[in-house]
């Protein structure tokens, strides 16, 4: 493995380079002061160097020498990578989101999925909000009503989120709950709702974001955030795309700081198996001499994602489609 | 290359006064070794380290064995969709890079599936998955439409065995990448040569959302790393006999018209290209040769999934 693979900063490389190192073997038998003499470094500049090498190199030598027996168990042994009949049945038991809607759950298949980033788009005053507010709020439920009893983080970016209205929507929530339960369990009397609507809001963790670069340090402050606070299940941004459509001179910037995220983002939910929801807005997208409606930021943003949930107006009536989505048929 | 103060241990021709004199003219590794016609010593530690320099690139291999090579272990693959194996000739071929590119929700990740779950059936297949969207329903939905209705226990034993030789993994950046292909590149090695159930497909889903973050800075690490990430993946394909399967997305280009991300550097990595497109309403896939070894380009066909 070369040199300039490793995750160091250009001028260490370059230091490096220039003393004739050039692969992770010439790395092997030196020791830190030596390094440090030799490129002219701090001590602990040198140790770290020798750290991320040896750490990138751990996983080849362990491999040196191995039996057959050996060669089939470490193919399931890499960190991470798992069978698909494993994942299969993993999959089987992971629980959905209901999204409170009969209709839009059943095209999602039961809900919104954990460990998958799910986009919702759609235009300006279709209720991409309410649905974000009544997922914060439907993830609360606890596991007895076939839901998630998780606490969910809601980022802000647009300041849409009315206090006010997520109190009408716990409520309304909770009040189905007990109605569900009177349905169903009538000779149980001792499963009473103990939640308040406070609870479900105290639950919430919002965040209020006002730039882009708030946005990318809350997105790396996420990962501390969740491994202190086990419980979030579901993270809601509203709306992604907000702090980078207008007034972002450059583009190739803009294209490697959203890519960055989306893949963070990624990472949070497998490691967390949390579902991450994220709003858009809509653009016009003109082809062929009409006019067509398309998500914001383009190709490449919409690549990013998992799943995709557009939102229209036909008529009076609100409709949704699946734009994209790896297990489901669109609807 | 490793320093030659550090292959004195190993080779002890090299040392002191051998040394001083490379490193009189500049010689700190194996690398920069050259010929010399100076003293008796100075041309042997010379030959030594340039011997060295010969175990460590491939050894050369005329026509012959290249065919032989092919015959005997560079097959194809079907990858089980009419359409794409019709106008492949035969499915993806051993040792070559195939990049499927295509605008958002075309079906790509749909192809890869399907490619995985037919050639699991004997071989092992490593999946690499960028967005999470590796989705064990839909190969356990393709492999039940192949196999002809039996019990349900017979059904469950052939879906159990056919679905561990797939191995999905989560990579969600370029290092990690690196590491996981260098694990996987020690493990070949180990494995080659054994009869056993083998490793034959590597899929990359997707490998633009990995290197979209670094590439187009000031820097030019970003173009460095998508190279060698090129090369690197070639090579494995080539020593190892694996086929590789990658997706691409595409940005838009002059006039509106989409074109596949990553650039121009990118274009000729690949050996072959597919562009994949979805015709909303009815269903149906288009898909168009770009680039390939041994077709004519801009051939298409459709197919459904």
């Amino acid at each position: 493995m070369e040199i300039w693979r490793l995750p160091i900063s250009a001028s260490q490389r370059g230091k490096l380079i220039s003393a004739g190192y050039t692969s992770l073997s010439s790395l092997s038998s030196i020791s830190s002061s030596d390094l440090a003499r030799e490129l002219n470094v701090s001590e602990s500049e040198a140790m770290n160097i020798l750290k991320v090498a040896s750490h990138s190199r751990g996983s080849e030598t362990s491999n040196a020498s191995c039996s057959i027996v050996e060669v089939l168990d470490t193919f399931q042994w890499w960190a991470g990578a798992q069978s698909a009949w494993d994942m299969l049945h993993d999959e089987e038991s992971l629980m959905h989101i209901t999204t409170s809607s009969a209709d839009l759950d059943n095209i999602l298949g039961g809900g919104i999925h954990c460990k998958e980033v799910t986009e919702i788009g759609g235009v300006p005053g279709i209720g991409k909000t309410q649905l974000g507010i009544q997922i914060a709020v439907n993830v609360q439920i606890p596991n007895d009503f076939g839901g998630l009893g998780g606490n969910s983080i809601y980022i802000d970016t647009e300041g849409s989120f009315m206090v006010e209205r997520a109190f009408q929507i716990a409520e309304a929530c909770i009040e189905d709950m007990s109605e569900y339960n009177r349905f169903l369990r009538k000779d149980f009397q001792e499963c009473k709702i103990k939640m308040q609507p406070q609870d479900i809001l105290e639950n919430i963790f919002y965040f209020r974001i006002c730039s882009y670069t708030e946005q990318i340090a809350l997105i790396n402050y996420l990962d501390k955030f969740l491994s202190e606070h086990k419980d979030v299940k579901v993270i809601v941004v509203d709306s992604v795309t907000f702090h980078f459509r207008q007034d972002f001179d450059d583009m190739a910037l803009r294209t490697r700081v959203l890519s960055g995220m989306a893949l963070k983002l990624m990472n949070l939910a497998k490691r967390f198996s949390l579902a991450v929801v994220l709003l858009n807005q809509v653009t016009t997208k003109h082809t062929e001499a009409s006019f067509q409606l398309a998500l914001a930021l383009g190709d490449s943003w919409s690549h990013t994602c998992t799943n995709r949930i557009v939102l229209y107006w036909n008529g009076n009536e609100r409709y949704a489609y699946i734009d994209k989505s790896p297990s489901l048929r669109s609807a | 290359m490793a320093r030659l103060a550090n292959l004195e241990t190993e080779y002890p021709v090299l040392d002191s006064t051998v040394r001083n004199f490379c490193a009189s003219h500049g010689i700190f590794s194996a690398a920069f070794a050259e010929q010399n016609d100076s003293s008796e010593r100075l041309k042997e530690g010379i030959a030594q380290v340039l011997s060295i320099i010969d175990d460590m690139h491939q050894p050369w291999l005329n026509g012959m064995e290249l065919l032989e090579d092919a015959k005997r272990n560079k097959h194809v693959f079907p990858t089980g969709i009419q359409g794409i194996d019709l106008l492949l000739g035969d499915g993806i071929r051993v040792g070559q890079l195939t990049e499927l590119v295509g605008p958002s929700s075309s079906g790509k990740t749909q192809v890869c599936l399907r490619t995985a779950s037919n050639v699991a059936r004997n071989h092992m297949v490593l999946y690499l998955d960028t967005g999470n969207s590796f989705s064990p329903q839909c190969i356990a939905y393709f492999l039940g439409k192949t196999i002809s209705p039996s019990s349900a226990q017979a059904k469950n034993q052939f879906l159990q065995k056919v679905m561990s030789n797939i191995s999905c993994h989560s990579v969600f950046d370029i290092f990690a990448m690196f590491d996981v292909l260098h694990q996987l590149e020690s493990y070949l090695r180990c494995q080659d040569g054994r009869g056993c159930c083998q490793m034959r497909l590597l899929i990359v889903d997707s490998i633009s959302s990995l290197i979209s973050p670094v590439l187009g800075s000031s820097s030019t690490l970003g173009r460095a790393l998508m190279t060698s990430a090129g090369y690197l993946l070639k090579k494995l394909a080539h020593q190892h006999n694996l086929a590789v399967l990658i997706i691409n997305h595409t940005v838009g280009g002059e006039g509106g018209s989409s074109k596949p991300a990553l650039g121009d550097s990118w274009k000729c990595i690949p050996h072959s290209r597919l562009f994949l497109s979805c015709d909303r309403g009815s269903n149906t896939y288009n898909v168009s040769i770009l680039r390939h070894p041994s077709m004519a380009s801009v051939k298409a066909a459709r197919f459904v999934i």
